[in-house]
C-alpha cells in the first residue's frame, strides 16, 4: 500500500500504457478483453485516489522518472490543481469502460475488440500523462499518444456512420496543427530558457520577467495549439463531426476529458510557466481568449438550438461551455479561476452522463435526431429521467452541479465588474434552456411510434441494460450531489486550485 | 520524432563555407516546398517529400545532429515514401483542383503564422552561439554528467534513453498507437468496413449515411429529412 | 520462362537485403558508440523487408514476416520496454531508474539502455510492416505501371 502512495502517479500512467499493450494481444472473445480493460481502470482509479490523498496530505509530489532529478530527467509534478483532475479522468473512464461492454458489442467487429480497448486504454494513459507531467516536451509525446488514438477510436465509429471517416480525417488535420503549433512554441520555450522542466522555465521567465520576443511568439503558438485542442471557439470545427459520429463510449469519454485536459494544460501554460502579470500574458487571455470565449458562447449556442441531431446540439453545447471555462481564466482573478474549474469537473460529469444516457437510446432505438425521440420517455423511463436530470444541470437549474459553477462564475464577473459578461452566462442559459427543453419536449410530450406499441396499445418498455444505466444513472446523482452538499467540497477544491495557480486574489 | 538536443557546443564564428553550405541546403528545402504545394501528381510530390528529408537530413548534417540526420534520412526519405506510395494506390494519382477562394483562409493562417515567427528572430540566439540557454544550461551538463553517470561514448543515446527514457517510452507507445490504428482501421484479415453496428433492439432512425452514396444504393427506402448536415458549413 | 524483365533487379535485391537487414543489426547495436538506436534500426530492418515485398511479392514478404509475429511484435515492444521499468520498481527504484539493475550502477544503466533499445526496435520494424502490409493488403499486387 505505502508503495502505492509512494509510485502511484506513475503507476496510474504506465499500467494502462502497458496493459493496452498486453490487451491488443489478447485472443477474441466477448468478455476477456472488457474485463482486463475494466481491471485495469479500476486499478488506476484506485491509484489516482491514492495520489489525490498524497498530495493532500504532502501539499506537493515530485516523481522523478528514471531517478534523475529535474531538470535533467523528466519529473511528473503532482499539486492542488491536477491532482483533482486525475482522478476526474480515471473516474470518467471507469464510468465509460462499464457501460462500453453492451456498446462494443453492438458496434465493435468482433476481431477489433481486443484492440478496440486497447486505444480506449491508450487515450485514457495519454490524457493522464499529459495532466500529471511536470516536463513540457513530455506533454507533447503524451498529448500525441492521446491523439493518435481519438483519432483511431473517432473513425471506428464508421460502423454506425461512415461520416465518421470525415470527421476522424477532420479531426486528424487539426489535431496534428494543434499539436505542431504546441511543440512550435514549446521549442522556442526551450530557447528562451535552456530547459523544458515547468518549474524551471516559470523560475527562469519570472527572472526575466517575461522575457523576450520569443517567449510571447512561444506563449501564442501554446495558446493557438491548446486551443484547437480543446475547441476554443473559432477553431472548434473538428468538435460536432468527431462527438457526432465516434463509437458512444468513446464520444462519452472524449467529451468528459479531451477538451478539460487541454484546458488543464492552459491552466499550466497561463499561470504556471507563464505569469499573468507578464503583459502580453494579461492582453491574450483578458481580451482575445475572452473575446472568443463570450463569441463562442453565444454562437455555439445558437448553433446548437438549430441542429436536428441530438448529438450534434450536445456538441455544439460543449464549445459553448468550453467559452464558460475560457471566461473563468479571462476574469484573471481567483475566483474567476475557481469558477472556471469547478465548471470544468461539472461540466464533464455533465456531458459525460448526458452522451452516456444517449448512447444507450442508440443502443435500444438507433436514436441520433432529436424527432425520434418522440416518447421515449415511456420506452426508456430510467434513461430519459437520467438524461432530464442531467440536462437540467448543464442549464444550471438551481440544485444541481451546473448551477454551482453558473453562479460562481456570474459572482466572479460582477466582481470584477464585467456584468456584460454576466448577462452573456444568463442569456447562454437560457438558449440552454430552449434546445434542451426542445429535446425534452419532444421526449415528454410526443407519443412513442407505433412500432413501440403491443398488441393491446401499451407502450413496450425496453429499457437499457444495466451495464449502462449504472454509470449514467451515477453521474446524474452526482451532478445532483454537488448540486445539494457536494458543492462544499468542490468548491473547497477549486479555490485551492485556483490559489495555486494565482497566488493571492489575482487582479 | 525524436528530440533534437543540440548538444555539441558549435564555434562561435561559424566557417564561411558550412555557412554556403547551410544557405544553399535551406534555399533547396524552400524551392522543394515550394514545387510541392504547386504540383498536382501525387506521386511526384511523395517522390518530392521524399527529396526534402533527405535534403533536411543533410542539413542536420551540417548542424552537427547526426543522429537526427540518420532518423529523418531512414524515416522520412526512406520509409514514409514507400508508405505513402503504398497508400497512393489506394486512392487517385492526381489531386482534385482547389479553387482559389477556398485557400485564402490557410494562406492567412500561414501568413499569420509564419510573420510570428519572424517576430522572434531579432531575440533568437546568434546561431552557434556557445552561451544561449540552449547550449548553456542543461545542454552541457549532459555532456558532463553522461561520461560520470551513464559512461557510454553516445550522449544523445544516454539523453533519449535514460535521462529522457520516459519521454521515449510514450514516442515507443506513440508508435504503437499508430500500428493499433492501422490494425483497426485496414487490418490485414480484409475484413474491414464490412461490420455494420446493430441496435440492440428496434431502429427507430433510419441509418444514417452520406446522403449522395446512400440513396443511390438503397432507393427508394431511405426517407429524405432535413438535411443533418446544417452546420457543417463552417468545416 | 526466360521473359522476366526484373531478373537483374531481383539478383541485386538478394545480394542487398542480408546487407540491408544486417546494417540495421549494426545501427542497433553500435547505437550507443555512434549514431543510430532502435529507432533507426527498426526502420532500416523495415526497409529491408520492405524492399523484399516489392521485388518478390507481398505474400513472400508475408511468409518470411508472418502478420502474426508483427501483431505480437508491436505490443512486446512496448512491454519490453514498460517491462524494465516495472523490473526497477520491483528492485525498488524508480519508473526507468535503470542504475538498480545491476550492482553497479553504470552497469545497470547500460543493461536498461539495451533491453529499452530492443523494445523500441521490436515496435519500430513491427509498427512500419504493419502499416506496409495493412496498405498493401488492400492491392492484390503492385503493378509496373503503377511506379
Amino acid at each position: 500500500m505505502s508503495w502505492l502512495f509512494e509510485h502511484g502517479v506513475a503507476f496510474a500512467i504506465v499500467l494502462p500504457l502497458l496493459m493496452a499493450a498486453a490487451v491488443a494481444m489478447l485472443p477474441r472473445s466477448r468478455y476477456l478483453a472488457w474485463t482486463v480493460a475494466l481491471a485495469v481502470v479500476t486499478a488506476v482509479t484506485i491509484a489516482a485516489i491514492a495520489v489525490l490523498l498524497t498530495q493532500a496530505d504532502a501539499g506537493e509530489i515530485v516523481y522523478r522518472m528514471g531517478g534523475w532529478e529535474p531538470p535533467y530527467g523528466i519529473s511528473l509534478r503532482i499539486d492542488a490543481v491536477n491532482a483533482p483532475i486525475l482522478l476526474l479522468i480515471a473516474a470518467m473512464a471507469l464510468a465509460s469502460f462499464l457501460y462500453a461492454e453492451p456498446a462494443v458489442a453492438a458496434e465493435i467487429a468482433p476481431e477489433r475488440r481486443g484492440p478496440f480497448y486497447a486505444a480506449l486504454l491508450l487515450c485514457v494513459a495519454g490524457l493522464m500523462g499529459m495532466v500529471v507531467t511536470g516536463d513540457a516536451f513530455n506533454v507533447f509525446v503524451f498529448l500525441e499518444v492521446s491523439s493518435i488514438s481519438t483519432y483511431t477510436l473517432v473513425a471506428m465509429g464508421a460502423n454506425r456512420d461512415r461520416r465518421a471517416l470525415s470527421a476522424a480525417f477532420n479531426y486528424l488535420i487539426l489535431g496534428s496543427i494543434g499539436a505542431t503549433f504546441f511543440v512550435i512554441g514549446v521549442g522556442f520555450l526551450y530557447a528562451e530558457t535552456g530547459t523544458l522542466n515547468m518549474e524551471d522555465m516559470r523560475t527562469i521567465l519570472a527572472a526575466m520577467e517575461g522575457g523576450s520576443r520569443v517567449s510571447q511568439v512561444a506563449f501564442g503558438f501554446i495558446v493557438v495549439g491548446l486551443g484547437l485542442k480543446l475547441a476554443l471557439f473559432p477553431l472548434h470545427t473538428w468538435l460536432p463531426g468527431a462527438y457526432a459520429y465516434s463509437p458512444t463510449v468513446v464520444t462519452a469519454f472524449l467529451a468528459s476529458t479531451a477538451t478539460k485536459a487541454a484546458l488543464y494544460l492552459l491552466y499550466r501554460f497561463c499561470f504556471t510557466v507563464f505569469d499573468p502579470s507578464f503583459d502580453y500574458v494579461a492582453v491574450v487571455l483578458g481580451y482575445v481568449v475572452t473575446g472568443l470565449a463570450v463569441t463562442g458562447m453565444i454562437f455555439a449556442s445558437l448553433q446548437a438550438f438549430f441542429q436536428t441531431d441530438v448529438r450534434r446540439t450536445l456538441a455544439f453545447s460543449s464549445v459553448a461551455q468550453v467559452g464558460y471555462m475560457l471566461l473563468g481564466i479571462g476574469i484573471l482573478t481567483t475566483a474567476g479561476l475557481a469558477g472556471s474549474y469547478l465548471h470544468l469537473i461539472n461540466h464533464a460529469v455533465i456531458k459525460g452522463g448526458l452522451f452516456l444516457a444517449l448512447g444507450a437510446m442508440w443502443y435500444r432505438f438507433g436514436i441520433t435526431r432529436t424527432a425520434d425521440l418522440a416518447g421515449i420517455s415511456k420506452t426508456m423511463p430510467v434513461t430519459t429521467a437520467a438524461f432530464t436530470v442531467l440536462a437540467f444541470s448543464l442549464i444550471g437549474v438551481p440544485f444541481t452541479a451546473g448551477f454551482v459553477s453558473k453562479v460562481a462564475l456570474a459572482e466572479a464577473a460582477a466582481e470584477r465588474g464585467w456584468w456584460w459578461a454576466v448577462g452573456v452566462i444568463m442569456i447562454t442559459s437560457i438558449l440552454a434552456l430552449f434546445y434542451m427543453g426542445r429535446i425534452m419536449m419532444v421526449a415528454y410530450f410526443s407519443d412513442p411510434p407505433a412500432s413501440c406499441r403491443r398488441a393491446d396499445g401499451t407502450v413496450e418498455r425496453r429499457e437499457a441494460p444495466a451495464l449502462m444505466l449504472i454509470p449514467m444513472v451515477g453521474l446524474a446523482a452526482v451532478s445532483v450531489l454537488i448540486g445539494m452538499r457536494g458543492n462544499v467540497v468542490l468548491t473547497h477544491v477549486s479555490e485551492t486550485a485556483a490559489q495555486v495557480l494565482i497566488p493571492g486574489a489575482g487582479l | 520524432m525524436i528530440l533534437a538536443l543540440p548538444i555539441q557546443a558549435v564555434p562561435t564564428s561559424p566557417l564561411i563555407s558550412t555557412l554556403l553550405l547551410d544557405l544553399a541546403l535551406l534555399s533547396l528545402l524552400v524551392i522543394v516546398a515550394f514545387a510541392i504545394v504547386r504540383m498536382r501528381s501525387l506521386f511526384a510530390i511523395v517522390m518530392l517529400q521524399g527529396v526534402f528529408s533527405l535534403v533536411a537530413a543533410a542539413w542536420f548534417v551540417t548542424l552537427d545532429a547526426v543522429d537526427v540526420a540518420f532518423t529523418e534520412a531512414a524515416v522520412g526519405a526512406g520509409v514514409s515514401t514507400v508508405l505513402m506510395l503504398a497508400a497512393i494506390l489506394l486512392a487517385q494519382r492526381r489531386t482534385s483542383y482547389v479553387p482559389m477562394k477556398q485557400q485564402w483562409g490557410p494562406l492567412v493562417a500561414v501568413l499569420v503564422a509564419g510573420a510570428a515567427l519572424l517576430y522572434a528572430v531579432p531575440d533568437l540566439p546568434a546561431y552557434g552561439d556557445a552561451d544561449s540557454p540552449a547550449n548553456a544550461y542543461v545542454g552541457t551538463d549532459y555532456l558532463a554528467r553522461t561520461a560520470v553517470e551513464v559512461d557510454i561514448p553516445n550522449v544523445v543515446t544516454a539523453v533519449l534513453a535514460s535521462y529522457r527514457g520516459y519521454d521515449t517510452f510514450g514516442e515507443v507507445v506513440v508508435i504503437f498507437a499508430a500500428g493499433l490504428g492501422v490494425l483497426l482501421l485496414l487490418g490485414f484479415d480484409g475484413l474491414a468496413g464490412t461490420f455494420r453496428a446493430r441496435v440492440m433492439g428496434r431502429r427507430l432512425s433510419d441509418p444514417s449515411a452520406p446522403s449522395g452514396v446512400r440513396k443511390r444504393d438503397a432507393g427508394t427506402e431511405v426517407v429524405p429529412r432535413e438535411s443533418d448536415a446544417s452546420g457543417e458549413g463552417a468545416t | 520462362m526466360n521473359g522476366d524483365p526484373h531478373v537483374l533487379l531481383r539478383v541485386i535485391a538478394k545480394f542487398l537485403i542480408p546487407l540491408i537487414a544486417l546494417f540495421a543489426f549494426y545501427v542497433q547495436f553500435h547505437g550507443e558508440y555512434g549514431p543510430g538506436g532502435g529507432f533507426q534500426a527498426g526502420v532500416i530492418l523495415s526497409a529491408s523487408v520492405i524492399l523484399y515485398s516489392l521485388i518478390f511479392g507481398l505474400n513472400a514478404a508475408k511468409r518470411a514476416f508472418p502478420p502474426v509475429l508483427i501483431r505480437i511484435g508491436m505490443s512486446l515492444g512496448v512491454l519490453l520496454y514498460g517491462g524494465t521499468g516495472v523490473l526497477t520498481w520491483i528492485q525498488g527504484g524508480e519508473f526507468l531508474n535503470y542504475s538498480v539493475l545491476a550492482h553497479d550502477a553504470i552497469h545497470g544503466q547500460h543493461w536498461g539502455i539495451i533491453a529499452v533499445e530492443l523494445g523500441v526496435f521490436a515496435t519500430v520494424t513491427s509498427v512500419m510492416l504493419a502499416i506496409f502490409y495493412a496498405f498493401g493488403s488492400r492491392q492484390p499486387s503492385i503493378e509496373d505501371q503503377d511506379w
